[in-house]
């Protein structure tokens, strides 16, 4: 269990005078063990604080710190990812218990009975390690990805966008999976949707962003019940409710 | 970054993944191999290689004896094409020659593909910042000649083959290392190779294991291919001089000597020249082969053949028709692709001013059925209908219409005779202008409706089915107007938006350039886009998504359309963006007595925006609903378990989400009876044996289930029942547990607040007023 500390992380893309300024000294805390849902619109910057926080996206400034300590000076790596896309996300040629087992820490033993683990773990048949992902559904490859994720033995995940591309009867499917591993290795996640529905289902603290920056962060309940910031409004306005008319 | 670390688990799925990729591979290049390219370029190419190997341990001495006697000869039985000036057989020395000329292709192409494939994928492996300088390197070594590189190698290294050999490959690296860098940074911007970063793999190790057996094939197709040019190319440096001296000799050497004597033996000079064309010939034609085998992967999944369906197909039943004629009939559908039909039987009806919402998961059909009314399905897919009606007029091919006899009664009914398309739809305008006197629209939109149809009939008796196929096409593009997913990829990106628009005008009612113009600004404006003048001179990718929706809309609506079909027009969009969307089109439906068809996955989406919902799944619909009844009295235990599945805000955290189990049949295989009954917790033997017809059991509402009354039992619901939205600690959840009995109940709470169907009652919202601006 370790906490995620983003302090006045600044990412920018480009020159610096004429790029553009993706994530704009964000801070940001994910206690230990909780779920931090971050949402937002498209181009707020939630992805691109997402893959800094893994080491895709060089800083321009701040630090993103792990129990105090940067990220970039833990030897194995403390964060793993899961992408929005599960057809984009498992290497085609490559078996999926080769991606998982690619994963794992240096000198892992049995790589083999652990990927059946892993497997087991996220729901799929252990036998299932030789398939190849166009053999999978997308539901089925988003929890290889989890696998994946868990294979590297993260304290911290970062969910992208999990399920935005995939079905709703696995939709559930999926996001039942995160809670009960979240619950029981006692992760610490940032979940990413722009999904509300979503976040409040599997969040415990909810951070709104907007322009690059946090404008809103408190526990789920409070957020949602009584949003503070104008925009949070905007959004909980906007979520559809089947039934309420659309004028309101 | 050892190989050592990994071999263990890599064995491991070695064996599995090759027993698995092996059939699909094996099969594919069997299948490239039998056709007539495929033939032709391997007993080539065996030829070719063979010869090279072969030809110099069997004619070397005939090749190089030379022969004072026998100088300068003509074709004869011992020298079937002659001999050259020293009196040695020609045919024997371009048979030699294969193995030098060949060999020294091969080696050029080794030189030009290492340097590429090293130059090409550097980026990957030295990072960005270095990556754009290789890519700048690369940009100006391809401009760069190579006949010049040939002469600059021929100075260092001398004239000879050496020299060539490396002005060849190193003319031939740019282009490849062009195409390697390019498939290869495509590659590293999945997110495969981004997670295996994030795992910590070296770049070494993602450019060995993930981008180069992803870019292998296309790379090894190309690599043949430059083999042939690297032929081609040594035998013209050759023939220059430039390239192999005496006394070696290959078949650039062989041509440039033959040629001195073409006048007196042409003979000479072309064996080498024919040697040259079918060894290069060779090698492209293999390449061309080895790019079909690829390509071939993708096409052959949709050439599997199927067995006939060994299940009768119930009919659902349509529905009653109303009084008023419906806008859009369309029943017992049918669209297929080959052997598969991912539409089995769909049947439904859209009246004026009707929100019809079809929801369902990818792979239902839901898109196919509203390409098939839009007519967009193109060869190989097929559509069969026993009815599909738009406007009162059949929409299916000519060849199996046969209601011909009715439109023609129609037609002499309608004594119109002037076929100007302009006054036609002026005609429509004007209904469409009085839409708020609904008796007086009415009695205009029938008498426009006899007057296509007559028109169509006239014209088809006429000129043929050309014609015919116009007047469709203007009656679709004008009337029936389609909303997609993605707004990006419908717009055409080098034009500007305001054109696009007006194209539809232009194109379909013959409106000259001004006032289509015009018109594209006024829609613009119509649908809320700020500064609509100056935006209509935009290109698309000046526009944000929402907005570029929203110009989409305003295409629909240039001609006054009857009906809009709207396929996931929000999916791509973020939520505050959606429901301007949304209350977009709701506005438009109401103001103009517009029906639409929504198509979406999103349950909740379609009941905000719908009066009706179909549930699809599997290519048939197997619900028909009030949109009220959506969320707590389903009958379907599919519905009800898609509606429960959807977490929204009145969601109990505390519960796992309910999911279904399994997933949805392969079009290709679709089981005998129901094709839900795998996944649903009612089936019986009943369900796995025969299909239950879409029925009707109460008024407006059908089902295609045989225990539809268990369904809201054994399915329970996962909402709370206020659907107001403030219910956002889930303490009221306990009321919606009853099961059946919950119910009637909660479908009242939620029927509170919505407004009827077609009240034209406007929103003070902004977004949400009436379209403006002046028609045609």
């Amino acid at each position: 269990m370790r906490e995620l500390t983003f302090e006045d992380v600044t990412v920018r893309f480009g020159s610096r005078r004429r790029g553009t300024v993706a994530v704009d000294g964000v801070n940001l805390v994910v206690p230990a063990g909780q779920i931090v849902g971050l949402v937002g619109e498209s181009g707020s910057g939630k992805s691109t604080l997402a893959r800094a926080a893994v080491g895709l996206v060089p800083l321009a400034a701040g630090q993103i710190l792990l129990d105090g300590r940067p990220v970039a000076q833990y030897k194995t790596r403390p964060l793993q990812m899961i992408f929005q896309d599960p057809y984009s996300a498992l290497d085609p040629r490559m078996s999926i218990g080769a991606s998982i087992a690619e994963a794992m820490p240096r000198g892992a033993a049995d790589r083999r009975a652990e990927v059946g683990r892993l497997l087991e773990l996220v729901g799929l048949a252990a036998e299932r390690a030789g398939a190849r992902p166009d053999e999978l559904s997308g539901g089925q490859r988003q929890r290889v990805a989890l696998a994946r994720a868990l294979a590297g033995r993260p304290e911290v995940i970062v969910a992208d966008e999990i399920t935005s591309a995939l079905d709703v009867s696995i939709q559930g499917a999926v996001l039942n999976a995160v809670r009960d591993l979240q619950r029981q290795m006692r992760l610490t996640m940032l979940f990413i949707s722009h999904n509300l529905a979503v976040v409040r289902y599997v969040s415990d603290i909810v951070a709104v962003m907007r322009h690059g920056r946090i404008v809103e962060y408190g526990p789920v309940e409070q957020v949602l019940l009584d949003p503070r910031h104008e925009y949070t409004r905007e959004l909980l306005d906007a979520v559809p409710r089947p039934g309420v008319p659309l004028g309101t | 970054m050892t190989a050592a670390t990994n071999s263990d688990p890599g064995e491991l799925m070695a064996a599995a993944t090759k027993a698995i990729s092996a059939g699909g591979a094996g099969k594919r290049w069997t299948g490239a191999l039998r056709s007539p390219l495929g033939i032709t370029a391997a007993v080539l190419l065996a030829g070719v290689l063979l010869l090279a190997v072969v030809a110099p341990l069997i004619w070397q001495g005939r090749a190089e004896a030379v022969q004072s006697a026998e100088i300068l000869q003509g074709p004869s039985s011992a020298h079937p094409v002659g001999t050259d000036l020293l009196g040695r057989d020609i045919l024997a020395r371009v048979l030699v020659a294969t193995r030098l000329s060949v060999g020294l292709a091969l080696l050029a192409t080794a030189i030009g593909v290492t340097a590429g494939l090293l130059l090409g994928t550097a980026p990957v492996l030295l990072g960005r910042r270095a990556g754009r300088w290789i890519g700048a390197f690369i940009n100006i070594a391809v401009a760069f000649p190579s006949l010049l590189l040939a002469l600059f190698f021929a100075v260092i290294f001398g004239v000879g083959a050496k020299g060539a050999v490396l002005a060849i490959g190193f003319a031939t690296a740019p282009a490849f290392a062009r195409l390697t860098q390019t498939m290869a940074a495509t590659i590293s911007g999945r997110d495969f190779i981004a997670a295996a970063r994030v795992a910590g793999i070296g770049r070494l190790r993602i450019l060995v294991r993930h981008v180069l057996p992803n870019i292998a094939e296309p790379l090894v197709v190309s690599a043949t291919m430059s083999a042939g040019a690297a032929l081609l190319s040594f035998a013209s440096l050759s023939f220059l001089g430039l390239g192999v001296q005496a006394p070696s000799y290959d078949w650039g050497r062989l041509l440039g000597e033959g040629l001195a004597q073409i006048y007196v033996h042409p003979a000479g000079a072309l064996a080498a020249g024919v040697a040259v064309v079918l060894a290069a010939m060779a090698f492209n034609l293999a390449g061309e082969a080895v790019a079909r085998a690829i390509g071939l992967r993708s096409a052959q999944t949709h050439q599997r053949t199927q067995k006939a369906p060994d299940h009768e197909e119930p009919r659902a039943e349509p529905e009653p028709e109303g009084p008023e004629k419906p806008l859009l009939a369309v029943e017992n559908l049918h669209v297929s692709f080959g052997a598969v039909t991912p539409v089995r039987g769909v049947s439904l009806t859209v009246r004026k001013g009707e929100a019809i919402g079809i929801v369902g998961e990818s792979g239902s059909g839901k898109s196919l059925t509203a390409l098939a009314i839009a007519q967009l399905i193109e060869r190989p897919g097929r559509v069969r209908a026993d009815r599909l009606e738009f406007l009162g007029t059949d929409l299916r091919e000519r060849s199996t219409a046969h209601e011909r006899t009715d439109l023609r009664e129609r037609s002499e009914a309608s004594e119109r005779s002037d076929t100007d398309d302009h006054s036609n739809t002026r005609e429509r305008s004007k209904a469409m202008e009085r839409a708020d006197m609904p008796e007086r629209s009415d009695v205009h939109e029938r008498s426009d409706v006899r007057e296509r149809s007559g028109k169509g009939e006239r014209s088809s008796a006429r000129d043929g089915s050309e014609l015919n196929k116009n007047e469709l096409r203007r009656l679709l593009g004008t009337s029936l107007s389609m909303v997609f997913q993605d707004p990006m990829t419908s717009l055409n990106p080098a034009q500007r938006v305001g054109r696009q628009l007006a194209e539809v005008v232009r194109e379909h009612q013959g409106a000259d350039r001004r006032t289509a113009w015009r018109r594209a600004v006024d829609r613009l404006a119509a649908v809320r886009i700020p500064g609509a003048e100056r935006r209509a001179r935009q290109l698309p990718h000046e526009f944000s998504g929402g907005m570029r929706q929203r110009a989409m809309i305003g295409m629909g609506v240039m001609a006054n359309p009857a009906l809009i079909i709207a396929d996931e027009p929000t999916t791509a969009l973020d939520v505050t963006v959606q429901r301007q969307v949304l209350q977009l089109i709701a506005n438009i439906r109401a103001a103009e007595r517009v029906g639409l068809l929504f198509i979406s996955h999103d349950v909740t989406v379609v009941g905000q925006v719908c009066d009706r919902v179909l549930v699809m799944y599997a290519g048939r619909i197997v619900e028909d609903l009030p949109t009220d009844a959506l969320l707590h009295d389903a009958r379907h235990p599919y519905t009800r378990a898609l509606v429960a599945a959807v977490p929204d805000m009145t969601t109990d955290r505390t519960k796992p989400l309910a999911v279904i189990p399994g997933r949805p049949p392969d079009p290709h295989d679709v089981p005998a009876g129901c094709p839900y009954a795998p996944r649903c917790p009612l089936a019986t033997d009943q369900c796995r044996r025969q299909d239950p017809a879409l029925t009707t059991y109460a008024a407006g509402r059908r089902v295609a289930c045989w225990h539809a009354d268990l369904a809201p039992a054994a399915v329970p619901d996962n909402r709370a029942a206020t659907t107001g939205g403030e219910g956002v600690v889930p303490d009221s959840r306990a009321a919606v547990n009853g099961g059946q009995g919950a119910g009637p109940d909660n479908r009242a709470a939620a029927t509170d607040g919505r407004p009827a169907a077609s009240d034209d009652d406007k929103t003070d919202d902004q977004i949400a007023a009436p379209l403006g601006g002046d028609r045609a």
